[in-house]
């Protein structure tokens, strides 16, 4: 799972959750995959993201070194925070681990690579 | 001695890992229970061995009841009591081994077993009626002298058991009697008798004319299924030769009641049981042993226990009064003679289970298979996607092996989709594309961010959706995850084959429209590459063997997936419900496709 993806996930459809965001990140295994940098698809996905979620995300798993908490007025023409951006975003990947919802404290495994987000009917609203 | 501390520090040890690991606790003072430490279900123990063991190690000792839970490395052994269990113990702890290289057992005294009965809440089906010792002894001979066979002559053999027919042929593909067609075989005088002994029974049905002979040897059995209503009449009897067997009875709302049919037993069904609950044997070569027990308040309550009891050879008779009547019963459930039935109102429990069995344990099941024959991404979609700006959010739901995850790092594309098989098809097809994901999910409940997606695609998902509700809610959830103005491709399943390259110019129609039975909702089986008869079917995928991703050998198994097939604008209608924008609807290769936005 990168980071990106988790920037998208909630446990929102649990009886009784309202938001089911950010989940908690639990990481046993973290593996490091380069992937080639764009760095236009960087600049316009940015703005689509919940960057503040994705600094503590990448903070509780120990990989928010040199990333800034806040995003800077013009950081499209900033590469290096692009290139680190991208880092962050596209090449960690959980491999194992879990993600918990904050209100139900409800965990959702991962593995290979794969959240799993699969809930039983008696679990849905 | 030396050999005699050896073993007491093991058993001291396992006592000490099962009360740690297991929660079992062990126990110095003999007790009538015995836990064996280091043999159970998983490494391969069953209760002849234990028996056999017994009976040849320490004789006069009545046998044990044997207690083993699944997956587990120990077991159970229950004796009569106390003394029996030390006797045991005193003779084998450390000292008997199960196969001659093996390790010795270790054992320890327990206070407590756990419980594996299972409570079977639910009464008999109404309108089921067992007669036990209907016939004697003696007739049980003759019969079985009369209707046995040793080999295959005059019979024929099904999958899994051996039949015969009197009266008229019971056939197997459209499950019914050709009325116009009797055999010359009636049913034999000698159960002439049978027929009086019924209506002193107060059973006043007259006398059947067809029969059908059933040889099941231990291992065999048949699937459950309701005796097809139309051809045969509103009483069927089956009677019990040679061997009796557990029956299991199951209903649409999901009761599930055993029931012992003795040997020597008749067994008349009618009403409910004749009609609304479908009845089948397990194939296997033991059956568990039932209990039933009284409670307080007068009712009575069957528990299946984990005692079993060895099957015998069985032969049934089951006698059937034919009739050519379009059926007349109230139970319309699993009643041929409800025509069209569609699914579009299914209980959402019901849909769900349906959905279940027949979408997603097949889909986990021929993942290897499904995944080699889907390779390329669907032109459409490629066309669809060449519009789609650098920087976007793409959700592909229900995204399969991801055939349709583009080769490309100018957009984020995350593939939701529900079987892992297929799944991890995916994830291995994504890793060199840069900014492509994968996350398990279900469309009606997907764990994503509202208005996080500047386009969904949602290809060949949606027709897997049993009931319209539910259809209708995948909808919704594409709509909620779509941000304003944000962009859709959906497509389905048409009915209308005849502008595809699907059907096969040579294959005529099927004569006979075979149904499958689901749940207790009646279902017909497509016959592959002809035109759909139906809107709600079952498609049959001949399932191979895969092995390095080329399919190597025949078919080995036929699984059936559920669909619902599309009439024209069926599905640009049920966009437009949930307030998506059609763009666009159009047939493509048997598709129904539609292009909608969030307005």
């Amino acid at each position: 799972m990168k980071l990106i993806t988790h920037n998208m996930l909630t446990s929102k459809c649990i009886k009784g959750v309202l938001t089911g965001f950010p989940l908690a990140i639990n990481a046993t295994d973290i593996k490091i995959k380069e992937v080639d940098f764009n760095s236009e698809f960087i600049t316009r996905v940015i703005p689509k993201l919940d960057w503040e979620v994705l600094w503590c995300a990448a903070n509780s798993i120990g990989h928010s070194d040199g990333l800034p908490k806040t995003i800077e007025p013009k950081f499209e023409e900033d590469e290096e925070f692009l290139k680190k951006a991208h880092h962050v975003l596209l090449e960690i990947e959980v491999e194992e681990g879990h993600l918990t919802c904050p209100e139900s404290g409800r965990q959702f495994p991962i593995s290979k690579g794969i959240p799993n987000m699969l809930l039983t009917e008696a679990e849905v609203q | 001695m030396e050999e005699n501390k050896k073993a007491e520090r093991k058993r001291r040890r396992f006592a000490a890992r099962l009360r740690s690991s297991k929660g079992v606790i062990c126990t110095d003072v003999p007790s009538p229970n015995i836990v064996l430490c280091n043999a159970g279900q998983a490494t391969g123990l069953e209760k002849e061995m234990i028996h056999s063991f017994i009976s040849h190690n320490v004789s006069d000792l009545s046998m044990p009841k044997y207690i083993a839970e699944k997956g587990e490395t120990y077991s159970y052994l229950v004796f009569e009591s106390v003394a029996a269990a030390s006797q045991f113990y005193n003779k084998c702890n450390g000292k008997l081994k199960i196969d001659e290289n093996g390790t010795p057992l270790y054992m320890n005294y327990v206070e407590n077993v756990p419980s594996t009965d299972i409570i079977i809440n639910h009464p008999d089906p109404k309108g089921l009626l067992l007669i036990n010792d209907f016939i004697s002894e003696v007739e049980e001979l003759e019969y079985l002298k009369l209707f046995d066979w040793i080999d295959d002559k005059g019979s024929s053999s099904l999958k899994n058991r051996q039949v015969k027919h009197y009266g008229f042929e019971f056939r197997y593909g459209s499950n019914d009697v050709d009325l116009n067609d009797p055999l010359e075989e009636k049913i034999p005088i000698q159960c002439d008798k049978l027929w009086s002994r019924l209506r002193a029974h107060g059973l006043d049905v007259g006398q059947p004319d067809q029969l059908t002979v059933n040889k099941y040897t231990p291992g065999q059995g048949i699937p459950s299924h309701v005796d097809k209503h139309s051809p045969f009449g509103s009483t069927i009897l089956s009677i019990s030769l040679g061997s009796s067997i557990l029956m299991d009875w199951k209903h649409h709302s999901g009761k599930y009641v055993p029931v012992l049919v003795k040997r020597r037993s008749l067994l008349v069904m009618q009403d409910e049981a004749r009609y609304d609950w479908q009845h089948g044997i397990q194939p296997r070569t033991w059956d568990p042993i039932i209990k039933t027990q009284t409670l307080e308040n007068g009712r009575r309550i069957k528990l299946i226990t984990n005692d079993t009891i060895s099957r015998g050879t069985r032969i049934s008779l089951t006698f059937r009064w034919t009739r050519s009547a379009r059926c007349q019963c109230v139970y319309k459930t699993l009643c041929d003679s409800v025509e069209n039935r569609s699914t579009d109102d299914l209980e959402d429990d019901l849909a769900s289970n349906l959905e279940d069995l027949h979408v997603h344990q097949v889909y986990e099941k021929i993942a290897g298979h499904f995944s080699t024959t889907r390779h390329k991404p669907w032109p459409k979609v490629v066309e669809f996607m060449r519009n789609v700006p650098t920087g976007a959010v793409v959700l592909d739901l229900g995204c399969g092996n991801g055939k349709n995850i583009l080769p490309t790092n100018d957009i984020l594309q995350i593939a939701g989709e529900r079987s892992i098989g297929l799944l991890s098809e995916c994830k291995e097809h994504v890793a060199g594309i840069s900014a492509a994901d994968c996350v398990r999910l279900d469309l009606l409940h997907a764990s994503l961010k509202d208005e996080c997606a500047d386009v969904v695609i949602c290809i060949a998902v949606i027709h897997h959706f049993s009931s319209r509700a539910r259809r209708l809610q995948s909808l919704s959830t594409i709509y909620r995850l779509l941000r304003p103005s944000g962009k859709a491709l959906i497509t389905v399943w048409a009915k209308d084959q005849t502008k595809a390259n699907y059907l096969c110019k040579t294959k005529s129609q099927p004569t006979t429209n075979q149904v499958e039975t689901v749940l207790g909702i009646n279902l017909p089986v497509h016959e592959n590459r002809t035109q759909f008869q139906h809107k709600d079917l079952l498609v049959p995928w001949k399932l191979r063997n895969v092995s390095e991703k080329r399919v190597v050998d025949e078919p080995k198994s036929t699984l059936l997936r559920y669909y619902h097939v599309f009439e024209e604008d069926e599905l640009a209608s049920l966009c437009r419900e949930v307030n998506l924008c059609v763009e666009k609807s159009f047939y493509e290769e048997g598709n129904w496709c539609v292009v909608c936005t969030k307005a």
